[in-house]
């Protein structure tokens, strides 16, 4: 991020682009189906928001360095190069009104994967220093702290050992060859460190080793978010270095979709390398457990349950069919919103949008697409699996005067276990 | 130039011209889209990338119900328009026998009614899609030269062929002379146009099933 | 006086009281992290916990205000975490789960309202010196003892 250049903007832009952008392109048909499918345009109106408009300065780049006549036109000077004043007025179009969640990609009839191509332009757009002010923080803290939200160990140390006292028995931190390796959102750290008690409880209960690294704690990775690939590699390292150093099997990501996304399918082509270890989001991990008869859970929710998929878990993640697995097993009522599974609408936080103050009206905005969902199923409570959708829907409900409780998939399991550490046995 | 001469020249070198001008023009954007490249996924695989990319060329054409309620007008009239070019290039007695004597290949023709009627529900088509271009707030912002300039191509070759084939106005062979060009036209221009999405997008269509395929979801 | 040595007692005792002596019980532990916390609607919270005499209907409009009170005070996603602020969610946190109806949390509104007060110590105690939450915790046992006694 230092060093940003108009010249570095435009050079990252080139880089980006490889045979799907130039498809995609090409095959763009001006059809506005797009628009369609992303909440930020359903919500607002405003044709701005048209997916495939968010790249038009992607799009020029590529006309003019990777096309016969656009390279012609260029030379002789029929067409103008990309300008910072034309990149200053794409920066709130690629980063306050998208959340990579990738409904346009699902939608689009010529195949274009838009957040694939925004993914991408988002390096230019940081590269040329047009990233947005509360990104750029949070990813120089990532950095240099270890967590976006400045997160230090003693910090985490003090919730494990609340977390400790709270179940009753020690939270591994440091322990070499344990099966997982977990790592935790700063989000969580912060707002639901209960999250931490949950999973403790459930793996003590079903004899899963695992352990905290005190050196990599930290699962969500800003430079994805923000389009600093160098940086979101740097973060991801971290992560490998610890898991090799515990010599885990596999490295377990918590309730955070974007961190699912960077771990599971970027990091490995951020750093050049696979994995000596396996990647799984924690659903998937209680899922197996389930499938195995390893997790064993009593009474179930009585209400009218719902599932909000968040877009890098579900639809751009392929974990979908485990949380209903797992929801099946602890809601007697469960309720799929009128479009779900790959085809559920983002919760309009995702992508770094919550980390941008200047994005809160449109966040909310956003969030009315939700909302309608909401009306139409009329859900007792919502479940998912991802803290930053945790708050979002909880601030869109609570705003919109709707009385939901907003509750964690993994924590409910964590309530329902049946055994030693279950709520039960420890009331007898 | 007699109206025979410009026939005879319009089915013969600029047709030849044309058909030249449309292949390599065509190759050379995708191979200029494919050079490119694309770098390899080292991550983990959880499904086919092979068996999705080739899934989502199939299943894009049919959209889930949410969706297809959101865009029905472009679905509908997209189908009607595209379907019928189709039918009217392909399925019209004299265009087979110009297949044929090209490639050798030919198939039984519609009724010479039949494919009347539908170039002129395709023309009608064509027209209410370029006003919803005009009218609906997304189309209109987003359109450029290119998508009106790519309509009035496509329109071209129908209306012309419908006036060549009722006789209207000029002499038979100035008219199919003039639907000849219109053709050569759309194939001298399309290359370079969005019209080769009629190739690019069974490409992107594989790429966007492939990505989402190796996650293990269907796109 | 019923002494109370671990957490096992603690929350086992905590869960045999009926509803409404744990919404006391729970208001009392919170009123301990009150001044961790700089929201005004938080302490009226409290209050109406600590009133034996509270309607249903003022309990639940407690619950409402709680839950607002919640949600503007957590932390923000990518922004700079303060872990004094977060005391202040925990200690609202704890507020809600004093007005919660019973049986909708496992362990009961005592309980949950326990933990979160001692989650708000916690936080208080990272990036400062004063180490509050060993003493919160012995606090909570007093106040226990002492009441069951009562």
């Amino acid at each position: 991020m230092s060093g940003a250049s108009l010249a570095r903007g435009i050079n990252a832009l080139k880089e980006q682009i490889d045979a799907p952008t130039a498809t995609f392109f090409s095959a763009c048909v001006h059809c506005g189906m797009c628009a369609e499918a992303c909440l930020f345009y359903t919500e607002t109106g405003d044709p701005k928001y048209t997916p495939i408009y968010k790249l038009e300065p992607l799009r020029k780049v590529w006309r003019q360095e990777y096309t016969f006549w656009g390279k012609l036109a260029r030379t002789l000077g029929l067409s103008k190069p990309l300008t910072d004043a034309q990149l200053t007025e794409w920066e709130t179009l690629v980063y306050d009104s998208c959340t990579l969640c990738g409904r346009c990609s699902m939608v689009c009839p010529v195949g274009n994967d838009i957040a694939y191509m925004i993914r991408k332009m988002r390096e230019g757009m940081a590269a040329s220093g047009h990233a947005p002010e509360g990104m750029i923080g949070a990813t120089r803290r990532a950095v240099s702290i270890g967590s976006p939200m400045g997160v230090k160990l003693p910090a985490l140390e003090a919730q494990i050992k609340h977390t400790e006292e709270e179940v009753g028995f020690s939270i591994p931190v440091d322990v070499v060859g344990a099966e997982y390796l977990c790592t935790l959102s700063s989000m969580e750290i912060m707002n639901f460190p209960e999250y931490i008690g949950a999973i403790a409880r459930i793996f003590h209960e079903t004899g899963v080793t695992w352990t905290i690294s005190s050196e990599a704690f930290e699962a969500t990775n800003s430079g994805i978010q923000i389009g600093v690939s160098d940086i979101a590699a740097e973060l991801v390292e971290r992560i490998v270095r610890a898991a090799e150093k515990l010599k885990v099997k596999a490295v377990i990501s918590p309730e955070c979709g974007h961190a699912y996304m960077a771990i599971r399918w970027e990091g490995p082509n951020l750093i050049g390398r696979p994995y000596p270890f396996k990647v799984f989001h924690i659903l998937e991990v209680l899922d197996e457990l389930r499938k195995a008869g390893r997790l064993h859970t009593t009474s179930k929710e009585s209400g009218r349950l719902t599932y909000h998929d968040p877009c890098q878990i579900s639809r751009r993640g392929g974990v979908f069919e485990q949380p209903r697995n797992l929801l099946n097993m602890v809601a007697e009522n469960f309720v799929e919103m009128p479009e779900n599974g790959t085809m559920n609408w983002c919760c309009g936080a995702g992508g770094g949008v919550s980390a941008n103050e200047r994005a809160d009206e449109l966040k909310m905005k956003a969030f009315m697409r939700k909302k309608a969902q909401l009306d139409a199923v009329a859900p007792t409570a919502v479940v998912s699996a991802c803290a930053n959708c945790r708050i979002q829907l909880e601030e869109g409900l609570e705003v919109n005067n709707m009385d939901i409780p907003v509750i964690s998939l993994t924590e409910t399991i964590a309530e329902h276990l049946a055994g030693e550490t279950s709520t039960e046995a420890r009331q007898s | 130039m007699t109206e025979t001469e410009f026939l005879l020249w319009a089915r013969g070198p600029a047709f030849q011209g044309a058909t030249v001008i449309f292949v390599l023009g065509v190759t050379f954007r995708l191979l200029e889209i494919l050079m490119l490249g694309r770098k390899p996924n080292l991550a983990e695989a959880r499904g086919s990338a092979m068996l999705g990319g080739l899934r989502t060329i199939a299943t894009r054409s049919f959209p889930d119900a949410g969706t297809h309620k959101r865009s029905a007008f472009t679905h509908y009239m997209g189908y009607i328009f595209h379907i019928g070019f189709f039918v009217t290039l392909l399925l019209y007695a004299p265009h087979i026998l110009v297949i044929d004597k090209a490639f050798g290949v030919s198939w039984p023709a519609l009724p010479t009614p039949v494919v009347d009627a539908t170039a002129v529900i395709t023309m009608i088509a064509l027209i209410a899609v370029l006003l919803h271009r005009l009218k609906d707030p997304v189309l209109r912002f987003l359109s450029n030269f290119q998508d009106y300039f790519a309509w009035f191509l496509t329109i071209l070759p129908l209306f012309t062929g419908y006036l060549a084939f009722h006789r209207v106005g000029l002499p038979p062979p100035t008219l199919l002379a003039i639907h000849i060009l219109s053709v050569e036209l759309l194939m001298v221009v399309f290359p370079f146009t969005k019209l080769m999405h009629a190739f690019t997008l069974f490409m992107a269509r594989w790429y966007n099933g492939a990505i989402a395929g190796y996650k293990g979801v269907n796109s | 006086m019923t002494e109370i040595h671990n957490d096992a007692e603690f929350r086992q005792k905590l869960e045999s009281l009926d509803p409404d002596r744990q919404r006391i019980l729970a208001a009392r532990f919170v009123e301990n992290v009150l001044p961790f916390c700089n929201d005004e609607r938080v302490s009226r919270i409290v209050k109406i916990a600590a009133d034996p005499h509270a309607s249903a209907d003022e309990l639940a409009t407690a619950l409402r205000t709680a839950k607002v009170a919640i949600i503007d005070s957590h932390a923000r996603c990518g922004a700079e975490g303060d872990w004094k602020d977060q005391a202040g969610y925990f200690v609202a946190r704890a507020a809600a789960a004093a007005v919660s109806p019973a049986g909708q949390s496992a362990g009961g509104p005592a309980w949950q309202a326990a933990m979160a007060s001692r989650m708000a110590a916690t936080c208080r105690s990272i990036d400062s010196t004063e180490d509050n939450a060993g003493q919160v915790k012995m606090q909570q046992y007093l106040v226990l003892s002492e009441f069951l006694t009562s």
